[in-house]
């Protein structure tokens, strides 16, 4: 998809990435995500397993999605007309990895942004996760709340709803905490593998979590969840000194280490650039490897960011099998062989689709 | 139901609550709270009258209840002061409760609003709250009577 910045690109990627994973890489408000003046927004795609199924001719062999989103907040989700009790049942016919130029920030940009990719790794593994994290935030948004007003019955009263807060927090904190670890777990070795390969066997890269609470041990829950706990309520004066809750998930941080030094810190800008690639790869394989099949791959603006090499080995990894839409605002910045083969080249202006210059 | 559960709701101001369980009613006691039989020691506790009359439609449940007319948030600037807190802590006390039933919706709002009353009550008597079959974000009101008759069935204690 080629077209200026502003023409609506990377809106069409979003929509898809919307579909996929009932998330956005460009924001978490839906509010954003509505046209301004509009009071809904709708998100419809027709998807299919590629096996011979006609694209462009909506049939019975495809899945109709469409998502609605509303200013207000409060999503509605049909699939083939139906609508759907939860819109996570909307998540599975399709799965999407996206890479956008922001995560080219991923391994030199705050912790949160770490936190961000692992959360969509772990989202891929297990829908339900985004329940888990909705109410992580909803959790740490009224406790801020509670403290930032106070309460008008005194001492006591506010501790005892600091420890309603801190029950659930424990709780969900916990869960959090024990998806993220797993997670970073399965990606370690593969996103050590493409660093080596994209290195050429001279970086070791080391993916280490580092819980934002102290957790001892295997990651029993129970365990972990009276840890937390205790953590919980003895940061309390802290907490109020500084504003803001001390320990949980919301203060996790992914360390990256190249041959033992911090890639954040010491790696260089190219070294950071391949580790970021290497990310996205380990990403990739791994939703592979557990659906069983190739994602359908989002390049928002980021490939025109590569180097012709690097641009080679994303393509190599993504082969032929994937589907993969890409955006740009010159095709000269695609190397010639993401252009060859059977790629279709779309030009887009004011959000629509406005002539097809090659169909190869 | 819903249409008539929004009139009784939209009509509170002209007729008023009922001064024991804050239920809606033109009398200064409802007729739930009228209804001797219904004082059997136990008291189930709801956020507003339409979860009340959603449990009621179940025909399961032959206790007394209590509204407390809304749920602990912060955000919104609610606090315990503002709800039927007061009159709840103050019923079971005199009203010698042998168990208080939590029946508040499964969000971060109504998490917090029982395990703060739970800390409150347990003094007093058992504390249990229902279980929900229902997914995570569901509310009370629109939840079919086999599912929260279930729900009442299945209550656990609170610890
Ligand atoms: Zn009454």
């Amino acid at each position: 998809m080629i077209g200026a910045n502003g023409e609506g690109k990377s809106n069409l990627l979003e929509a898809v990435e919307l579909l996929g994973s009932l998330r956005s890489h460009r924001s978490g408000h839906d509010r954003d995500m509505v046209r301004h003046g509009q009071s809904r927004a709708l998100v419809r795609g027709w998807c299919g397993d590629g096996q011979g199924h006609g694209l462009g001719a909506p049939g019975s062999s495809l899945d109709q999605l469409e998502l609605e989103l509303r200013r207000q907040g409060g999503r509605l989700a049909r699939r083939n007309g139906k609508a759907l009790d939860r819109q996570l049942d909307l998540v599975g016919p399709l799965r999407c990895v996206g890479f956008s130029a922001l995560d080219l920030e991923l391994v030199r940009g705050e912790p949160s942004q770490r936190r961000q990719w692992l959360d969509r790794v772990v989202l891929q593994l297990e829908p339900v996760y985004a329940e888990l994290l909705a109410r992580y935030g909803r959790l740490l948004r009224q406790r801020s709340q509670l403290l930032r007003r106070g309460v008008s019955q005194g001492e006591q009263q506010l501790q005892s709803l600091l420890d309603a807060f801190d029950q659930q927090m424990a709780l969900i904190g916990t869960r959090l905490h024990r998806r993220r670890r797993r997670a970073l777990v399965r990606l370690q070795p593969l996103a050590a593998a493409w660093q080596e390969r994209l290195s050429g066997g001279r970086e070791r890269l080391e993916l280490r979590y580092q819980a934002g609470s102290r957790l001892e041990g295997e990651e029993a829950e129970a365990p972990w969840r009276e840890a937390l706990l205790e953590q919980l309520r003895r940061q309390r004066p802290q907490e109020r000194r500084l504003g803001a809750c001390q320990v949980g998930p919301h203060r996790d941080e992914v360390a990256m280490l190249l041959g033992e030094e911090p890639a954040r810190r010491f790696g260089s800008a190219g070294q950071q650039r391949t580790l970021v690639l290497a990310l996205k790869l380990a990403e990739l394989e791994l939703v592979q490897q557990l659906w069983g099949e190739p994602p359908l791959l989002l390049l928002d603006d980021v490939l025109a960011e590569l180097d012709p090499r690097r641009q080679e080995l994303l393509l190599e990894m993504v082969g032929t099998g994937h589907q993969c839409l890409v955006s740009a605002t010159h095709l000269a910045s695609f190397s010639a062989t993401w252009q060859g083969g059977d790629s279709q080249v779309v030009r887009i202006s004011r959000g629509e689709l406005v002539d097809s210059p090659t169909n190869r | 139901m819903h249409a008539f559960a929004d009139a009784l709701v939209g009509a509170r101001r002209q007729v008023g609550q009922c001064s024991r369980c804050f239920h809606l009613s033109a009398e200064p006691l409802c007729e739930i709270c009228r209804n001797e039989e219904r004082r059997n020691g136990q008291l189930c506790v709801v956020a507003d009258s339409r979860d009340l009359l959603a449990l009621e439609r179940t025909r399961e449940y032959r206790g007394g209840y209590h509204v407390l007319g809304g749920l602990i948030s912060p955000m919104d600037g609610i606090g315990p002061e503002l709800l039927q807190i007061q009159p709840l802590v103050h019923r079971v006390d005199q009203e010698a409760m042998g168990e208080v039933i939590l029946a508040l919706p499964p969000s971060v709002e109504g998490d917090t609003t029982s395990l703060y009353l739970a800390r409150l009550l347990r003094p007093f008597c058992l504390v249990s709250r229902i279980a929900y079959g229902l997914p995570v974000g569901s509310e009370l009101e629109y939840a079919d009577e086999v599912t929260l008759a279930r729900a009442l069935e299945g209550r656990r204690r609170m610890e």
